[in-house]
């Protein structure tokens, strides 16, 4: 069952197209990434599909409606992670959760909504006095309390330490299990990786590569840079480089493994990696990668 | 869930603001019972002149309680993000504006009561010969200034400018009520005839003489005015410039 369907959406702001033809589709319990630089148009994409802003034209359609037109049915049956959105800042975060289960129909126990964002020590703290993380995830108690089918998640860890990163993803994995659908946008390559199932990657109001592509792309994007041993030619490697003058180049989606590979390569033969780098892939790494396809 | 929910909320939120009750509470509710107690006490005719003062009082109620406070919580809101935050939940924006309305018009309605009783303990105005008509057209009048005050946030750029953006209603309507002291006999006639048009002058009338229909056609007319300028400009987010 298709959860979410969108075709051709366009978006213009005046003579700019935030949002310039996009097209994709999310199965029901699927995790789905919008992956992008910022300004790529993800959060307009969002908020076509919450029906916060009006198309230009093209057809969203959320569990079958249209959200623009069917926007109380929508909302009823999904959450929403906005990107930005304020809170009451004199309430404190069981006062606002309390709050906003009375704005909801069958809503998660408070304890419960707060259990899932990790926020239990925090349920007598002034939203004031939250850190940027800690807010976000109040954001997330919030957009679960309905228990909603759908779940859109605008650049979700953004502002969270590593831990509550790694918690956030665990929560947002649990409910895709539990047959939740899910559309996430994130400007994290390894976010998306973790999480998704599929994912397009959006630059300029399009998408650029998407399903498969997109996959091996992001794959190939983790980096492992050193100078070729003397002596040594690219093919003797145990794992395929490319050449950037004296530089050896091998991407690989877990950058760690590659190098810990070339690493007892090397010891093996008395040789030395040296200037060894390892980085896991950016977009911004991807991006580079994009460019030398289309090239 | 359902409109009842953003009434508590705005209830709550009304008797939290303490930097928003001294505008919306305390200055209308001061000179509400204050000036009538005054006049009472200075003035030959007491009773009559602090009868007239009471009843034109109503508008200044009407104009900061319900218009200004509801203009300047829902700025202060858009521009925070919130109304976008509560559009994310199962609410209607229907749910979300009539909520906030109804809240405000009731906080209105029972300051108004309340300072009716003060000046007939301390002034000694008489209550209303009609209370039916009373009780019509403060609440009538409450909920039509609280929608016009959701309409009007449309005009206000942002939420530093919303008091001083609702400061000329304010004035313009206690001038029309008469709650100024004389400066409206000043004014020409023309513009008395204007100023007669305003929400919180019917109000005003129907309290001083009882009648019903023109007030009530009145308050109709800019009932109608309030609800198609929502429909029409209401913002839910503050621009982006
Ligand atoms: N309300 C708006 N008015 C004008 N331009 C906008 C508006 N919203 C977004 N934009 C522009 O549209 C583009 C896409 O924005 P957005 O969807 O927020 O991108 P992303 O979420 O990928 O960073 C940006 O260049 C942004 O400046
Ligand atoms: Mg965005």
């Amino acid at each position: 069952m298709t959860a979410i369907h969108v075709e051709e959406v366009r978006k213009r702001y005046g003579d700019f197209a935030a949002v310039n033809g996009i097209s994709f589709e999310v199965a029901e319990g699927e995790i789905f990434a919008l992956l992008g630089r910022n300004g790529a148009g993800k959060t307009t994409a969002i908020e076509l599909l919450a029906g916060f802003q009006q198309p230009d034209g093209g057809t969203c359609r959320v569990l079958g409606l249209d959200p623009a037109r069917d926007r109380a049915a929508v909302r009823r049956r999904t959450g929403i992670m906005l990107q930005e959105a304020g809170f009451f800042p004199d309430l404190t975060v069981a006062q606002t959760v309390d709050i906003w289960r009375d704005f909801t129909a069958a809503p998660r126990p408070r304890d419960e909504a707060l259990e899932l964002a990790g926020l239990v020590p925090k349920a007598g703290t002034r939203v004031r006095q939250l850190s940027g993380g800690e807010r976000r995830r109040l954001d997330l108690a919030l957009a679960l309390l309905g228990r909603p089918d759908v779940l859109f998640l605008d650049e979700p860890t953004t502002g969270m330490d590593p831990e509550a990163r790694r918690n956030t993803w665990d929560v947002i994995r649990d409910l895709a299990r539990q047959g939740t659908t899910v559309l996430l946008t994130t400007h994290y390559l390894d976010e998306a990786q973790r999480l998704a199932a599929s994912m397009a990657i959006m630059d300029r109001g399009e998408i650029v590569a998407s399903g498969g592509i997109a996959e091996t792309l992001a794959a190939r994007s983790g980096r492992v840079a050193f100078r070729l041993p003397p002596g040594t030619a690219p093919d003797d490697l145990p794992l395929p480089v490319t050449l950037e003058g004296e530089t050896a180049v091998c991407r690989a989606a877990d950058p760690d493994l590659a190098a810990q590979t070339l690493l007892s390569w090397a010891a093996e033969r008395g040789l030395r990696l040296a200037g060894l780098e390892v980085r896991t892939a950016t977009l911004e790494d991807l991006f580079l990668d994009l460019s030398r396809s289309a090239r | 869930m359902s409109y009842t929910a953003t009434y508590r909320l705005g209830t709550r939120l009304f008797w939290q603001d303490r930097a928003m009750l001294l505008a919306s509470v305390v200055t209308p509710v001061g000179l509400s019972v204050g000036l009538p107690v005054l006049a009472r006490h200075v003035t030959a005719d007491g009773v009559a002149a602090a009868t007239q003062l009471s009843q034109g009082m109503a508008s200044i109620l009407l104009s900061l309680t319900a218009f200004m406070n509801v203009a300047v919580a829902l700025t202060t809101r858009r521009d925070q993000l919130v109304l976008k935050r509560l559009r994310a939940t199962g609410l209607t924006d229907g749910q979300i504006l009539s909520g906030q309305i109804a809240s405000t018009a009731t906080q209105t309605v029972i300051l108004i009561v309340l300072c009716a009783v003060a000046v007939n303990l301390l002034a000694d105005v008489p209550f209303p010969a009609n209370p039916l008509v009373y009780a019509g057209a403060v609440v009538a009048g409450s909920v039509v200034l609280a929608t016009l005050g959701v309409a009007y946030t449309a005009v206000i750029p942002r939420t530093e400018l919303a008091a001083a953006t609702t400061m000329p209603v304010f004035v313009v309507s206690a001038i029309a009520a008469g709650a100024m002291g004389p400066i409206r006999e000043a004014l020409p006639a023309w513009v008395g005839s204007v100023l007669d048009l305003l929400p919180t002058s019917a109000v005003v009338h129907a309290l001083r003489t009882g009648e019903v229909a023109l007030p009530a056609l009145n308050l109709a007319v800019w009932a109608v005015v309030g609800v198609v300028a929502i429909r029409l400009w209401f913002r839910w987010e503050p621009r982006r410039s």
